[in-house]
């Protein structure tokens, strides 16, 4: 069950289920799980989803570092980090593996 | 090798060139593109709806994980951030060879000699404390000797590679022997080998087979190009001749170092000479070496830009993925110069190693521990100290045992009559029992005790403290023996006593640890100076006190033992026994602790003035309680039985000035403690062979006679600048300085 930690003031809606809410229960379904995150510099991270925020700051656990994939003198091995912090603005893309998303709460996939 | 390094051992696969980009291990869904779905602008959406400051996180994460995330893209914390990269390209061995960045044949000499200089500098930057990862192997060729064509080097890169494997697992080895109290406490040498291979698949002796090959193949080549009588030297020639014969020592050293360390490896007591002889031969070569230095070639790159300096062979970050993120980028490498002058103390230090077995009884090993691990030496000389004193955690020095050890131990300093062959009691099943049992239950506490002097300094005082647990159940073992002895002894020979002498013993070894545990912390300036005058005051008015009182026990109880044995030789002999004057076994080691109690009870009441006098800064904040302090340092302590630990209060009171009538002021104070400072330099003046303790102390005794004298005097009464304390003439007992 995920909580929320919130820093300025209780939420005022808490009875019926509204978009804000739906969002939230969407993100809440997807912690814990694999994340496949590519960031500005070309890198891409992939790790457990543990937690983010309004600015879309991320944070992996047991993440790993793949680097560009054309490099020819990369070893493609990834580098393991551990608990690593992606900041929203250096996110280019998301991924998720497929069957991570639940049927009843489709979060639209895209193609 | 460093202690910073997390548990996460990735093995280093074979490299192959994988097109796919996501190269070997790798489940097969991170491949496979396919089964990714890309939510990007949903999760960004749905971010949206979070309130400003609000986490959205599973109740088992909170801020106190995420704290702990390295952020990407902060060139401080993102040590492979592509923009933080340097701008060459990094290459591994075979890439480097396929690339004709790095040459496998046909080095030069200059280049060769550069390569093994480098190498040798990398080698000791890792004994120092480096990780293998970050010195030894960034030079590519020890990656995979087998791919290098020419003879010398490769013969080199295996010699290398052996000495590291010998090294580490002596390392290793010594660290076994440890009890392991807490089993998450990392040893300074941990023994990542990154799934390196350290040449296993060739024998010491192939290795050491190939490198004297390559050494005779460079004599001749030496002898070649020598001056010949009546010719005119060639300037080219002779050069090229400098080049064999500084290439020939670097071979020949290699080759007698790791020869050494194979000859440490072997079990009988032998070879340590034989070691001794080789590192000796070794350190022959070191002057030879140091001046042909400069035949190497240097570092190729350029460094103007700050980058770090690349030497031919060699990628410092070939193995960075290896390593934790937040590593450090580059292991300072020592420079060339500084290489001989580490070799020479590093082989002065084996060279002492090997004096070890030299000295046959117990305290004298455990003094040669506590001298040798004064001077801080390195890991792998402790190392092999440690392994060459306890062989297989067995026999000393794998001949005596450690019970026959503890006996004589015993006999030389208290002299217990259970043990003297004219005692009847020698051959009393009976007691024999009791001494034999109690001398077993002895050895693992002192195998510990000394093995406890082989670890860094810092390590020691906080095992020193745990030792005493063990102790305190032998204390109380020895009393009860004692008490049968006593008693059986007094049934058959009461003319003889047998008093306490165990007890005495064990006492003696319990206050030294508390002495040792106390000091040290000055050593590790571990106390604040404001603890300075408690600290001084347990030693000087408890501890030594007891140790002087156990001391003078344990003589008179030799001599007792003496006068015993001189009346049952006098009734045999006719012959009237010369009265020779005979130094007291434990006579150097009373005056040293008269000496000792002396500094330390002038250096108390030096701090109780300075307070006295508004002269010493103490914490001021609301929540200060000296009393927490106090029962913090002496902490080890409560498990001690004799003597009997002093609390805070007792402390106090026992410390109280007040009692005297009338009270002393700071300047009665000055003159006591100078008066103490006088007395241990007139103490150790009168040593007949002044060693460079005695020396040591005499330094600090000296000026602090005349500081007190001047402060008793009011000197600089009125000013609050605080005096400063200097522990450079010796670690234990500061110059005080006022400003």
């Amino acid at each position: 069950m995920a909580t929320m930690i919130e820093e300025n003031g209780p939420s005022t809606h808490q009875s019926e289920v509204s978009p804000s809410s739906q969002a939230r229960q969407k993100l809440e379904g997807l912690l814990n799980k694999n994340m496949r995150i590519r960031m500005t510099d070309g890198r891409t991270l992939v790790g457990l989803f543990l937690c983010t925020d309004r600015d879309c700051n991320v944070i992996l656990g047991s993440a790993q570092e793949f680097l560009k994939s054309t490099d020819i003198f990369s070893q493609g091995e990834p580098r393991v980090l551990g608990l690593a912090m992606i900041p929203g603005h250096h996110v280019v893309s998301i991924e998720v593996e497929a069957d991570s998303l639940e049927d009843t709460q489709r979060f639209g996939a895209n193609r | 090798m460093s202690s910073g390094e997390v548990v996460t051992m990735v093995m280093k696969s074979a490299v192959e060139d994988d097109d796919a980009g996501w190269g070997l291990g790798i489940p097969e869904k991170m491949k496979n593109n396919a089964n990714w779905v890309d939510i990007t602008h949903e999760f960004k959406g749905a971010c949206k709806e979070l309130y400003l400051g609000e986490l959205l996180h599973d109740k088992l994460f909170g801020l106190f994980e995420a704290m702990s995330a390295i952020e990407m893209m902060d060139p401080k914390m993102d040590a492979g951030m592509i923009g933080n990269q340097v701008n060459r390209k990094v290459l591994n061995f075979e890439q480097a060879i396929k690339e004709g960045a790095i040459k496998v044949k046909d080095l030069s000499l200059p280049e060769l000699i550069g390569i093994i200089d480098t190498s040798f500098c990398c080698l000791i930057t890792w004994l120092e404390g480096h990780s293998l990862a970050q010195t030894v192997f960034t030079c590519l060729y020890v990656h995979n000797p087998d791919l290098i064509e020419e003879p010398a080097l490769k013969a080199f890169a295996l010699g290398i590679l052996k000495v590291c494997d010998i090294a580490r697992e002596k390392v290793n080895k010594a660290a076994v022997f440890e009890e392991v109290r807490n089993v998450l406490q990392s040893e300074d040498f941990q023994a990542m080998t990154y799934g390196f291979k350290m040449a296993n698949n060739v024998t010491d002796l192939r290795v050491t087979g190939m490198l004297k090959d390559v050494e005779d193949e460079l004599q001749r080549k030496v002898k070649s190009t020598r001056t010949r009588q009546g010719e005119q030297r060639d300037p080219e020639v002779e050069v090229e001749h400098q080049q064999f014969l500084a290439l020939f020592n670097r071979i020949k050293f290699t080759r007698l170092l790791l020869t050494a360390l194979i000859t440490f490896t072997k079990k009988e007591t032998s070879s340590v000479g034989e070691a001794q002889k080789l590192v000796a031969q070794a350190a022959d070569l070191l002057s030879a070496i140091h001046s042909s230095i400069q035949h190497g070639i240097q570092s190729q790159n350029d460094t103007t830009k700050g980058d770090h300096p690349i030497m031919m062979g060699f990628e410092p970050l070939v193995n960075q993925r290896l390593l934790p993120p937040t590593f450090p980028r580059y292991a300072k490498i020592i420079k060339r110069e500084d290489m001989v002058a580490y070799f020479s103390k590093l082989i002065e230090r084996i060279k002492t190693v090997c004096d070890v077995i030299n000295t046959t009884n117990l305290h004298g090993i455990l003094d040669f521990f506590c001298e040798f691990s004064e001077q801080s030496p390195c890991v792998l000389s402790r190392s092999l100290l440690q392994t060459t004193f306890l062989i297989d955690n067995k026999k000393v020095f794998g001949t005596h045992l450690m019970q026959d050890m503890i006996k004589d131990a015993l006999r030389y300093f208290v002299s217990p009559p259970v043990l003297s062959y004219k005692c009847c009691l020698f051959n009393n099943h009976q007691a024999k029992d009791y001494i034999d049992s109690f001398v077993t239950h002895c050895s693992r506490p002192f195998c510990s005790l000394i093995q406890i002097h082989g670890h860094n300094r810092a390590r020691q005082r906080d095992k020193l403290g745990h030792i005493l647990e063990e102790f305190a159940t032998l204390q109380d073992e020895a009393e009860k023996v004692d008490a049968a002895l006593h008693g059986l002894l007094m049934k058959l020979e009461p003319q003889r006593q047998h008093l306490a002498c165990l007890g005495t013993w064990i006492l003696y070894h319990n206050l030294r640890i508390m002495v040792q545990y106390l000091l040290s912390g000055f050593e590790l300036e571990l106390y604040s100076m404001h603890e300075y005058y408690y600290i001084y005051w347990y030693l000087s008015e408890f501890l030594y006190a007891w140790l002087m009182s156990t001391l003078s026990r344990a003589d008179s109880s030799q001599m007792a033992e003496e006068r015993i044995v001189e009346e049952q030789v006098k009734g045999r002999s006719s012959k009237k026994t010369k009265k020779k004057k005979k130094v007291r076994p434990l006579s150097k080691e009373i005056t040293m602790s008269q000496a000792y109690q002396n500094m330390c009870a002038g250096m108390y009441k030096t701090m109780v003035a300075l307070d006295m006098d508004g002269k010493m800064r103490k914490p001021q904040f609301e929540l200060d309680s000296e009393q927490v302090r106090y029962e913090h340092r002496f902490a080890p302590f409560n498990s001690v039985v004799t003597p009997p630990p002093v609390h805070y209060i007792q402390f106090k009171e026992m410390s109280d000035l007040k009692k005297y009538n009338p009270p002393p002021g700071s300047a009665d104070l000055y003159m006591a403690a100078s008066k103490h400072f006088q007395q241990a330099k007139l103490i150790l003046e009168n040593v007949p062979i002044p060693d460079p303790e005695v020396n040591r102390i005499l330094k600090v005794a000296k000026p602090n006679i005349v500081v007190m004298k001047l402060l008793a005097g009011g000197h600089k009464k009125e000013t609050k600048v605080l005096p400063e304390f200097d522990f450079s003439a010796h670690k234990y007992f500061p110059v005080v300085k006022i400003i």
